[in-house]
């Protein structure tokens, strides 16, 4: 018998399956594995993961230390601030980045903290000379999360929020700017 | 006998004294009881397709921004009701009367505890409407009363009359999955050796899944409330993310499984197709049943505070075993097509099965369409972003909203409207108003919903286009910047949007028309299944299929089904795997080629 919709007889469980079948079964373990294998081997040999130290921290606590990171660093003509070290910080807030806009180097690796002061955003980046190399973290409130980067390349990278945290959300726009 | 309040006459077809009839389609012991709820539950869905349609309309003329036709306010709240109309209201209504098809129906059994489904049905309503109104008369202030979208993340401040109703709808979902799940219990009672037929099975392992949602649910809407009144500060993001998708992800699962269901049945039914291997396709659904829950994770990958190995372990569902379950049913559904036509004398050469197929039976054609762009669009993309890394170019982008209208939409939806198609024919007993245009209509639907949720995904991934936003690409409030490159993408958008939509209008008309001024069927007068689906006569008149009298064929010995050539649908598989593997490539091409990120 062999309806979906009458209960089988017999020993169905060991009738023979298909030989075309049962190859596909085994391309699909192969498959799996594949995609698993170069997951995980990715997260060591790989240069984009997104990996980081995860920190509980308060809103306040966070605002502190973004208060001292911008009084660390230096001030430009266009409002745009060059870090004193490798920690920079961008925290979300309705309806901004706080810590933007900075100035970063090629070929240097910083420490970027995300986070947030109040609901959940979207940590959303790309340079405007390629649309298509963009990449989103998500950011919550209660976490500094520490994922280092390193830019190749010089230009501006625009930071978008990409999770809705209230009717201002479209806005929530600033930028990075990389030099050589 | 026709109740007082029936008065469109969709209650009244014609029951032996025990409450019974034999449907002449598909050979089951329909009772009374059963029928009206899966009519009561399936009418009333396609109520809420016809509100979420509306909006669907409204939102994606926002995000067409040439046109851009709601204020940032207006559309966060027309996008709520959008998403629960659709992936909540419409598809569990369908799943309830989907269970109860899957339960009760194809047992031949009565509907144990009515009084369930009847209050479910009140419940689950009740729930409805105040989940409505929580998000109409939502203020927009950030800082007190936001749109809640499907998701309602703490800490965003949400009324929390959202969260009671969402409680409320959960309730009235397991009151209405009583009876089903008592079917089963009753079944087991009563025959206690006996093995549940495939679809039975497959729709006791959703309705097992569906139970895990709810409880994540029931955790996820309740520990928000508790957080909103004050009780459990410490309910934060993380937590409610992690409690939210058990829900958020799992009743896509019942999607899933629901509507694979539904493909066997289907391809069964009108196709002819057999069960090539039950050993394979159980196992295949026991798979689901370990693994699918841990797709909850794969809305968390880029989140802070999660370790790498729980991420992998868990978004590849433990070694991709949800994924090989799915890559299992991509093969053995057509399998079964391919082997039951060429036994039925119905499929010479690599594809004369197919060729030969009933694709002007809009039943058929919605559950291969589905089939077929699930596959390719939906479920390749799923896995594309469900890996760890690949997920940092997708996660909220609109590349997420074009995957999941592809799983969603064109699995789900496109499935259940051939189901909803089904109802009015065998149980409702209607002829189609139109039946050039319900032969027309998956065709439309499908193939401007395929090109909608590839334009979502192609905006998405290569110019980073947000989801759940209002501006974009005209103007983003407070700065120069905006996407303006993809703009011209969103004018090709928009238009196919509107001719999708324009699919799934015509799908309510002819639904809608049919049930008002279809002719009635009279008993045995159907010609659903022009190639005798699970009859073998041959069908010289469409109007006079005997019912179904034979499976000896299927029961001979000496003729198993597994025997039969499934050369094509290998080749089929093996294409589908070829472009599996390109798209998998590509992403990972795209991603590589990026600055470096991560420790």
């Amino acid at each position: 018998m062999t309806s979906p919709i009458k209960p089988p007889e017999g020993n169905w469980w060991d009738q023979p399956v298909n030989r075309r079948e049962s190859i596909w079964l085994g391309l699909g373990v192969g498959w799996a594995l594949v995609l698993f294998g170069w997951m995980s081997a990715f997260t060591r040999i790989g240069d984009q993961n997104p990996i980081g130290e995860t920190y509980r921290v308060t809103s306040e606590e966070l605002q502190e230390r973004v208060d001292e990171f911008e009084a660390a660093a230096e001030e430009r003509d266009d409002g745009a601030l060059v870090p004193a070290g490798d920690d920079i910080y961008v925290v979300g807030y309705q309806f901004d980045w706080d810590g933007l806009p900075v100035v970063l180097e090629t070929g240097r690796e910083y420490d970027f903290h995300l986070g947030s002061y109040d609901v959940q955003h979207g940590f959303s980046i790309r340079p405007e000379h390629a649309y298509s190399q963009q990449i989103n973290l998500h950011v919550t409130p209660g976490k500094e999360w520490v994922v280092p980067m390193e830019f190749d390349e010089p230009g501006t990278y625009h930071v978008l929020c990409n999770e809705f945290c209230g009717e201002g959300h479209r806005g929530m726009h600033n930028t990075i700017i990389v030099e050589d | 006998m026709s109740h007082a309040l029936d008065v469109f006459g969709w209650f009244d077809n014609e029951y032996d004294g025990e409450g019974f009839r034999t449907c002449s389609v598909t050979s089951f012991d329909v009772h009374r009881s059963v029928e009206n709820y899966v009519k009561l539950y399936g009418v009333t869905a396609v109520v809420f397709l016809l509100i979420g349609g509306i909006f669907a309309f409204t939102i994606a003329m926002t995000r067409w921004e040439a046109i851009g036709l709601l204020e940032p306010g207006d559309y966060y709240r027309h996008l709520s009701m959008h998403a629960w109309s659709m992936l909540i209201f419409w598809i569990i209504f369908m799943e309830i009367a989907i269970l109860y098809v899957g339960g009760p129906m194809v047992l031949g059994r009565k509907l144990p505890a009515k009084w369930a489904a009847a209050a479910g049905y009140v419940v689950m309503l009740a729930g409805s409407v105040l989940i409505y109104y929580s998000i109409w008369t939502v203020s927009g202030d950030p800082t007190s009363d936001n749109a809640p979208l499907l998701t309602a993340y703490v800490p965003l401040e949400i009324n929390p009359l959202f969260y009671v109703s969402a409680i409320v709808f959960l309730i009235g979902v397991t009151l209405a999955a009583l009876p089903f799940l008592l079917t089963l219990w009753d079944e087991k009672r009563e025959n206690p050796g006996k093995t549940l037929p495939l679809v039975t099975f497959g729709a006791f392992v959703a309705a097992i899944i569906a139970v895990q949602s709810i409880l994540g649910g029931l955790i996820a809407f309740g520990g928000a409330l508790a957080w909103q009144l004050g009780y459990a500060p410490w309910f934060d993001a993380s937590i409610y993310r992690q409690w939210f998708w058990i829900i958020g992800h799992g009743t896509q699962q019942i999607n899933l499984v629901a509507m694979i269901v539904v493909w066997y049945l289907v391809t069964h039914v009108i196709g002819g197709a057999e069960v090539v291997s039950e050993k394979v396709s159980r196992t295949a659904f026991i798979l689901y049943l370990f693994f699918i829950v841990m797709g909850a994770a794969h809305h968390l990958m880029v989140d802070p505070g999660l370790s790498a190995g729980w991420r992998i372990w868990n978004t590849s569902y433990a070694f991709y075993g949800a994924t090989f379950a799915s890559l299992i049913h991509a093969f053995t559904i057509p399998a079964g097509l391919e082997a039951g036509r060429r036994k039925r004398g119905k499929g010479g050469g690599l594809f004369g099965w197919l060729t030969s197929a009933p694709w002007r039976n809009p039943v058929f054609a919605s559950s291969i369409f589905a089939i077929i762009l699930f596959g390719f669009l939906g479920g390749i993309t799923g896995v594309l972003m469900g890996q760890l890394q690949l997920n940092m170019s997708w996660h909220n982008t609109f590349a997420t909203v074009g995957h999941f209208h592809s799983t969603v939409v064109l699995g789900t939806t496109l499935t259940f409207m051939g189901v909803v198609y089904f109802v009015i024919r065998t149980m409702f007993m209607r002829e189609f108003v139109s039946p050039k245009l319900t032969t027309l209509q998956p065709y439309l639907y499908s193939g401007g919903m395929a090109l909608t949720a590839l334009m979502m995904m192609y905006v998405g991934i290569l110019y980073g286009i947000p989801r759940r936003t209002a501006e974009v690409v005209e103007n983003i409030p407070g700065t120069d910047f905006s996407i303006a490159g993809a703009a011209p993408l969103f004018d090709v958008f928009g238009l196919v949007a509107i001719f999708a939509i324009g699919g799934g209008a015509l799908f309510v008309l002819l639904a809608v028309g049919s049930l008002l001024f279809g002719d009635r069927i009279e008993p045995g007068d159907g010609d659903l299944a022009p190639d005798g689906g699970s009859t073998t006569q041959q069908a010289t008149d469409s109007r006079t299929i005997a019912p179904r009298n034979d499976l000896e064929q299927a029961e001979d010995p000496d003729d198993p089904v597994h025997a039969y050539e499934m050369r094509g649908t290998f080749v089929l598989c093996l294409i589908f795997l070829a472009v599996f593997v390109v798209a998998y490539i590509l992403n990972w091409f795209l991603l590589t080629q990026l600055w470096s990120i991560g420790a």
